[in-house]
């Protein structure tokens, strides 16, 4: 049961993104194709938007969590907004230690069970990069972004390896993606991008290189 | 000398042969033994440090391993990490100490995840430091579980490096460990193997930091080449080296594993110490037991030696060692010993036959000359003198050839047993002198004691002695000579005894004693063959011839041939004193030759030729048993052209009788030569008539004591008669010898008798008178009408 929360989730999240769409007329849909050096689809990435338009429609994002199941981060990638405070319930029977060394956000929690009572607040954009001190395998990442405007690469999605994002107010941005395999620190990828109204949706390709796999 | 014997004896060649060949026998064991100890030492070294190397290998990766552990748990600390992304410099370089310290870690650092080195804690004058790290480095990070050695400061250092993670690697971790002193002395703890640590300077040269040697040793390796398999110390020891490379990149560094050869060897050594006191021992046993054994043999040998040289010596008296033994050498003395006591006793017996004489059981003549001289050399009592009495049986001839040698011998063992009783005294002897003289040796006071004596064997003589039907009186010449009144040594002694018993028979008397008148000419002064020798050769023998003259009708002179002997000091020698010891030396012979040749000349001559001269010549006993008398004889005659029939040869009965036999084959060989042979002195012996006529005489010649025994009357002049007539009837001429006068001459002429001789006719003359006289005054004599 529990695996199928963050669906309800991105599900609420996608009707508040059309909701927003059909509330503005000038909006339009972001359509990017993700690929690898070797032209390959490249799943898990986030994609966003980022411009100072943006940037003030930043708020911050509810109930969003970060789970531990099986001694691994679900999800393993999470981008969030500004501001927006994250819970980190345990699943497992064992106690996590959550720790984050990132300069975007450090923090950690020592050895828990259950939900802890205060969420964490992620205040400032970049990647906090996740780790348990009693597991050294779980690895998991939040992606503070500050821009509203964001999506994920679905390895199931059509195409492959593309990222839908909707209901995108026309306008320049700055089309940025980030991917977990990116060397640790390295900045996301960035690439100018205009959103047209009128065209309906905006086709980008994004080429990631230098991925680890 | 004694070494010499040594070298030449059984014993020491038996002993000295075993042991060298055992010795050459422990020697090639020994030396085998010594070369396999040897190879396998050294196959022994080897495998050990094969293992060694595995050893230091993993020593060096439990090293690595703990480093690692450490660095991992510094890599897991969350306040390290804590500190590495807080950038806190202070923060990490002490964590980064404290964790080195823990773990005696030289260097500790952080690199950043490009590999740069971010902080570094470790000791001071690092300097090196970032240079090498930059060699392994890359090393490491590509296989994080493996580690690298690198050189720093001239001593090899371990490194590992291990990740940072927070969860993802953040950066590295790197600790270093210095290959130094402890871990060789582990290692050295851990397999007694010796470690040194060579680290190249890059010019081809190396310097040893690390060792567990021995400064000698350790100098010798430094001073050695680079690549080294082999260390010989300058103690003897050998050390056997295995390198093992140290560091992968950078300046070249390797561990040396040595071994010494000797600590392996040395048990094996001591085994052969054992070895070789084994051998001495077993070589001194073996000497000992070889020698006992040989001794066993060669000692009993060493015994029958000296008894065979007692032996040798004559010395039978002793008996063999070692009879008792069971073995060969016990059979050999036994053998010995049998022999020893054969010899003895047959040299006994020998010696029993040497000195005494078998009919009588008396001494002999050497057994008797040899108490003699026993009796001279012990000094008789003062005022005692020591006599030799000679005793000869008169007319004991006679009563062998009578009553047959049977008698003659019991007669002779009868005279020994009257004798015995006369040596009272001890010391006294009684011999048989040979034939039939007894000799006595008697110690008395003086010669009237020895007379005595003489006198008791008279008085024991008067009993006649009778065997069988047969008895016959006994009468013997006696001579006595004392010493040392009479002679200085025994020879001398026995002489002038038999000289005097000589006298006394010549005198008939019974008993003499000696008298140097009776020497005067006596035989021992002519008794030297030498100068008999000598006579012939400077011829002072002279033919003398005594006239015959036929008594009956007759033609022709006769004479007999004698030999005289012109001593050139003591004048003519008259023949009775030369003749019988020439007969008893054999000498005759030649004095037979040469009055037969002297014959022959004066036959030769014409003045004999025209008288028709006959000579008779006197053969002896021994002229007669020389069987080349007829030949010689023949060659001489043969030489001067002389006629056999002119000669005729006088034998006497005796000589005849001795071997009548061979006697008879000569006479038969002469006769047919030619001679005229005629019995001498006939009527003294024993001769059968019947004898007589077997054998090739033409004369007898009455013997002269017959003839001169007709002047007293009686027997004799039947004697005569009869003799001539039987003479006649066997076909014989008759000679009278001694006749001394002219009424001999004519009653002999009366009894027909052919011719006479002696003194009234005519002593004897020189030859070469003798024609003279026949001329002259033998005229007279012609024959009576």
């Amino acid at each position: 049961m529990t695996t199928d929360r963050p669906f309800p989730l991105l599900c609420c999240a996608w009707v508040f993104a059309v909701a927003a769409f059909s509330a503005s007329a000038w909006s339009a849909t972001v359509q990017v194709d993700v690929r690898d050096g070797a032209g390959q689809p490249v799943s898990g990435a986030v994609v966003f938007l980022e411009s100072a338009q943006a940037q003030r429609a930043v708020r911050p994002l509810q109930g969003v969590e970060m789970a531990q199941e099986k001694k691994q981060f679900v999800p393993a990638v999470l981008a969030v907004t500004t501001g927006t405070e994250v819970h980190f319930p345990n699943h497992d029977a064992v106690r996590h230690h959550v720790y984050s060394f990132s300069p975007a956000k450090k923090f950690e929690i020592k050895l828990y069970k259950g939900t802890p009572s205060n969420p964490v607040l992620f205040d400032r954009p970049g990647v906090v990069l996740l780790g348990c001190n009693i597991h050294d395998q779980m690895v998991g990442w939040i992606l503070v972004l500050d821009t509203p405007y964001f999506a994920y690469s679905s390895a199931t999605g059509q195409p492959p390896g593309g990222a839908l994002l909707a209901q995108v107010p026309a306008g320049s941005y700055q089309l940025r993606t980030w991917h977990p395999g990116l060397p640790v620190g390295a900045p996301a990828l960035t690439q100018p991008l205009a959103v047209d109204a009128d065209a309906g949706e905006t086709r980008a390709a994004v080429r990631l290189t230098g991925l680890t796999p | 000398m004694k070494l010499r014997s040594l070298r030449h004896s059984l014993v020491a060649r038996l002993i000295g042969i075993s042991l060298l060949l055992l010795l050459a026998v422990q020697l090639a064991g020994f030396v085998v033994v010594r070369a396999s100890i040897e190879r396998n030492a050294r196959a022994q070294i080897t495998r050990e440090l094969d293992t060694d190397v595995r050893v230091w290998r993993r020593l060096l990766e439990q090293k690595a391993e703990r480093l690692r552990q450490g660095s991992a748990l510094l890599a897991a600390d969350y306040g390290f990490r804590s500190a590495v992304t807080s950038d806190d410099m202070a923060t990490i370089e002490s964590a980064l100490a404290n964790h080195g310290a823990r773990i005696g870690a030289a260097v500790t650092a952080l690199l950043d995840t490009q590999l740069a080195l971010r902080v570094v804690s470790g000791e001071a004058g690092m300097a090196q430091l970032p240079a090498a790290l930059v060699q392994v480095v890359p090393a490491l990070a590509a296989e994080p579980a493996g580690s690298q050695i690198a050189v720093i400061n001239g001593l090899p250092h371990q490194f590992v490096m291990v990740p940072l993670r927070a969860p993802l690697v953040i950066g590295w971790v790197l600790m270093g460990f210095p290959v130094g002193q402890p871990l060789a002395d582990e290692m050295r703890q851990l397999l007694s193997a010796d470690v040194a640590v060579r680290v190249g300077d890059g010019k081809g040269g190396f310097s040893v930091p690390v060792s567990t040697l021995a400064p000698q040793a350790l100098a010798q390796l430094r001073t050695g080449g680079a690549q080294v398999n082999e260390l010989k110390l300058e103690g003897g020891d050998t050390l056997l080296v295995r390198a093992s490379p140290l560091s992968q990149v950078g300046v070249p560094s390797e561990a040396l594993l040595l071994r010494s050869v000797d600590a392996v060897v040395a048990p094996y050594r001591q085994l052969q110490w054992l070895l070789a006191v084994i051998t001495v021992a077993g070589v001194l046993l073996f000497a000992l037991g070889s020698s006992a054994m040989a001794r066993r043999v060669t000692t009993p040998l060493r015994s029958l030696l000296a008894a065979t040289r007692r032996l040798s010596r004559g010395d039978y008296s002793v008996p063999m060692e070692h009879t008792a033994r069971s073995d060969e050498v016990g059979d050999l003395a036994r053998s010995f010993d049998h022999m020893r006591i054969d010899i003895g006793r047959q040299q006994a017996e020998i010696r029993n036959l040497a000195y005494r004489d078998r009919l009588t059981g008396l001494p002999n003549r050497e057994r008797f000359r040899a108490a003699v001289l026993d009796a001279l050399r012990a000094d008789p009592l003062p005022g005692h003198s020591l006599a030799v009495l000679m005793l000869d049986l008169d007319r004991f001839k006679h009563v062998n050839d009578v009553l047959g040698y049977a008698f003659g011998d019991r007669l002779l063992q009868a005279v020994a047993g009257r004798l015995q009783p006369m040596a009272g005294t001890p010391g006294d002897m009684v011999a048989r002198h040979g034939g039939n003289e007894f000799a006595l040796l008697l110690h008395v006071a003086d010669a009237q004691a020895a007379l005595r004596v003489a006198e008791r064997i008279a008085r024991a003589f008067e009993t006649s002695i009778q065997f069988d039907d047969q008895t016959v009186d006994l009468s013997a010449s006696m001579g006595i000579a004392l010493w040392p009144e009479h002679a200085q040594d025994a020879d001398m002694l026995l002489n002038r005894a038999e000289i005097a018993m000589y006298g006394a028979k010549k005198r008939l008397s019974v008993a003499l004693l000696y008298d140097p008148a009776l020497d005067s000419s006596s035989a021992q002064t002519l008794s030297l063959l030498g100068d008999l020798r000598r006579a012939v050769e400077h011829g002072e023998l002279r033919l003398y011839l005594q006239p015959k003259v036929a008594l009956q009708a007759g033609v022709g002179a006769a004479a007999e041939a004698l030999l005289r002997w012109q001593h050139p000091q003591r004048g003519l020698v008259p023949p009775m004193e030369f003749i019988p010891f020439a007969e008893q030396t054999g000498f005759v012979r030649q004095l037979t030759l040469w009055v037969f040749e002297q014959v022959a000349v004066l036959l030769a001559q014409s003045g004999a030729r025209d008288i028709a001269l006959r000579v008779s010549v006197n053969l002896s006993t021994r002229d007669l048993l020389d069987p080349d008398l007829s030949l010689r004889l023949g060659a001489i005659l043969e030489r001067y052209a002389v006629r056999a029939e002119s000669i005729c040869l006088e034998i006497t009965e005796s000589a005849i009788m001795d071997d009548p036999q061979r006697a008879e084959a000569m006479l038969n060989r002469l006769a047919q030569q030619g001679f005229k042979l005629s019995i001498d002195d006939f009527g003294t012996g024993y001769s059968s008539l019947a004898y007589l006529k077997r054998l090739p005489v033409n004369e007898l010649k009455i013997d002269k004591s017959f003839v001169l025994g007709m002047q007293s009357g009686g027997g004799d002049v039947q004697i005569v008669r009869s003799t001539i007539d039987l003479a006649h009837n066997l076909g014989l001429t008759v000679v009278a010898e001694g006749v001394e006068d002219a009424i001999l001459l004519n009653r002999l002429r009366a009894m027909a008798c052919d011719e006479a001789q002696g003194y009234h006719i005519s002593r004897p003359m020189p030859a070469e008178e003798f024609l003279g006289w026949h001329a002259g005054p033998g005229t007279a004599f012609g024959a009576a009408p």
